[in-house]
């Protein structure tokens, strides 16, 4: 399984070959918004448990330093399910230590992460099948058996169209 | 661009090979760009993929052409071409394929079959001194073109600072007699996308609004969209935790310059300045001027070429920096307000003298 930290850096690094010491202000470059951060998640999974709702947090939207996401990613942990779409770019999903609790980022084909979210849900929306796909999937499926050998007898046992 | 009328958002990008797991995320990074709530994602992406494409006519007035460089030469695919491309562009003098009469005749076209409805982007100044004589195009002066096309419009898009503001053009002494765009269309919506030049994302967020929710976004008061230019640079700033510890880099090359310390008293116009560079920032998300060590010029602000000095003007107040930027250390983010009050204050009487930037302030050799 891939560690969530070694996805993160992208162009920035790049800044390392400048002699500028990019040099965070905070005394330990954290912001303090990762404690307020975590009771919003909990907020959100007891939603989830009490009403069934959940709801998403988009990292981007807030002043977090790196060092902010890296106490972030360390306070929630990493739980047993991990994936990557291959859509416009990658999105990696992971389900951290604290179940029902995702980590969703975005990233365009340049690597560039354009959308970093925390999704308090039972499966994030990503992914699951789009219901259009798998209707479109299964009448494909269906026209190719239908066409080989095999659609003969298909069309015998579900009456053909 | 051939492509049905009808086709909407959705259609477009499916042919282009994109799924729709791609479109959500898609609208899940429009969401974020727009600050709209993630929940907001489906509802985007509803919207989004029945839209039609807008007829858009893009006028370039006094103008670099920076501002179409910097949206047409984000690496592909990005969000920013994904929108870009969702829009029927019926006019752009730089892009378009036709020339001449044929160029003149798709606006005209254009006008005609979307009359009310067709979006029109502008970038560049209007010159009105000696009848608009400084910028023809096709034999018409600029302040025609655009009295003619927005007559049909939807609404205007000022892309950049020199539509927006007046920019460069407009700077003293204004040889043209260059005006922004809201001093001569006073009758339609009119939304300003400042910079020099404006992000790219910020130009197709505003797009992006008008396609999902068939509106313009909410505005500043100097007709901004709030999404992108509610924050100023330096509410934003990595740096922002040294300007309120006090530590300042003194020159380009000393210890706190090295340090990556705060540049406001090397002319960062971050305080007064309202714009998304250092969230969004620039080229592909690498970095914004204050991260490669030099201070932003408040580039989306009107007026900002005759506000003084890049470096010192401003930002150098005449107390020690230290007094005022101690207290607003001390009082938090009411205090940083009062010091942009007291450097927009300073930027007026800047403007009037229009200092001028010598080689020993960029040397800071005094």
């Amino acid at each position: 399984m891939w560690s969530a930290n070694c996805w993160r850096g992208g162009p920035v690094s790049e800044l390392d070959r400048i002699g500028v010491a990019v040099v965070d202000g905070t005394e330990d470059g954290r912001s303090g918004h990762v404690a307020a951060l975590l009771r919003e998640i909990e907020s959100l999974l007891r939603s989830l448990v009490e009403r069934d709702e959940g709801g998403s947090i988009d990292l981007r939207s807030l002043p977090l330093t790196e060092n902010d996401l890296v106490q972030l990613e360390e306070a929630l942990g990493e739980g047993e399910v991990a994936a990557q779409v291959d859509s416009l770019g990658f999105s990696r999903v992971w389900e951290t230590a604290v179940s029902g609790v995702w980590w969703v980022s975005h990233e365009n084909e340049e690597g560039e992460v354009i959308g970093e979210f925390i999704e308090v849900t039972y499966c994030p929306e990503i992914l699951i099948t789009p219901t259009e796909d798998v209707k479109e999937s299964w009448q494909a499926l269906r026209a190719r058996l239908l066409e080989s050998e095999y659609g003969k007898t298909m069309g015998d046992a579900h009456g053909g169209d | 661009m051939l492509m049905a009328e009808t086709d909407t958002l959705l259609d477009l990008l499916r042919r282009r090979g994109v799924s729709r797991r791609g479109f959500l995320k898609f609208c899940a990074a429009t969401a974020s760009m727009l600050a709209l709530p993630p929940s907001m994602a489906p509802a985007i992406a509803e919207a989004l993929g029945k839209a039609r494409r807008p007829s858009v006519i893009w006028l370039s007035f006094q103008e670099c052409t920076g501002c179409t460089e910097s949206l047409t030469r984000s690496h592909s695919p990005t969000l920013e071409n994904l929108i870009f491309s969702a829009i029927s562009l019926d006019y752009h003098e730089t892009l378009q394929a036709a020339a001449g009469t044929a160029a003149e005749a798709a606006r005209e076209e254009a006008m005609k079959n979307n009359r009310g409805k067709y979006l029109v982007i502008v970038d560049g100044s209007v010159p009105m001194g000696d009848g608009g004589v400084y910028s023809t195009v096709a034999g018409k002066s600029n302040i025609e073109i655009l009295k003619e096309t927005a007559a049909g419009a939807a609404a205007i898009v000022c892309v950049g600072t020199c539509s927006s503001y007046g920019g460069i053009p407009y700077a003293q002494p204004n040889p043209t007699g260059a005006v922004p765009v809201s001093e001569i269309i006073t009758d339609k919506p009119i939304v300003k996308v400042p910079g020099c030049p404006p992000i790219p994302v910020v130009i197709t967020g505003v797009l992006a609004h008008y396609l999902t929710f068939k509106s313009l976004p909410d505005l500043d008061e100097l007709g901004r969209p709030l999404a992108f230019f509610g924050e100023t640079i330096h509410d934003r700033c990595y740096r922002r935790p040294f300007y309120d510890q006090g530590k300042f880099a003194k020159s380009f090359d000393d210890e706190g310059a090295r340090n990556g310390w705060c540049l406001f008293e090397l002319g960062c116009k971050g305080p007064t300045t309202h714009n998304a560079c250092a969230t969004t920032k620039w080229n592909q998300g690498t970095s914004f001027p204050v991260e490669s060590g030099h201070g932003c010029l408040g580039c989306s602000e009107p007026n900002f070429w005759d506000a003084g000095s890049f470096y010192k003007a401003v930002s150098v107040p005449t107390e020690p920096t230290r007094i005022v930027a101690g207290v607003a250390a001390a009082a938090g983010v009411a205090a940083g307000a009062a010091m942009a009050v007291h450097n927009r204050r300073k930027k007026a009487v800047a403007a009037a003298g229009h200092q001028k930037a010598s080689v020993e302030d960029l040397e800071k050799k005094s």
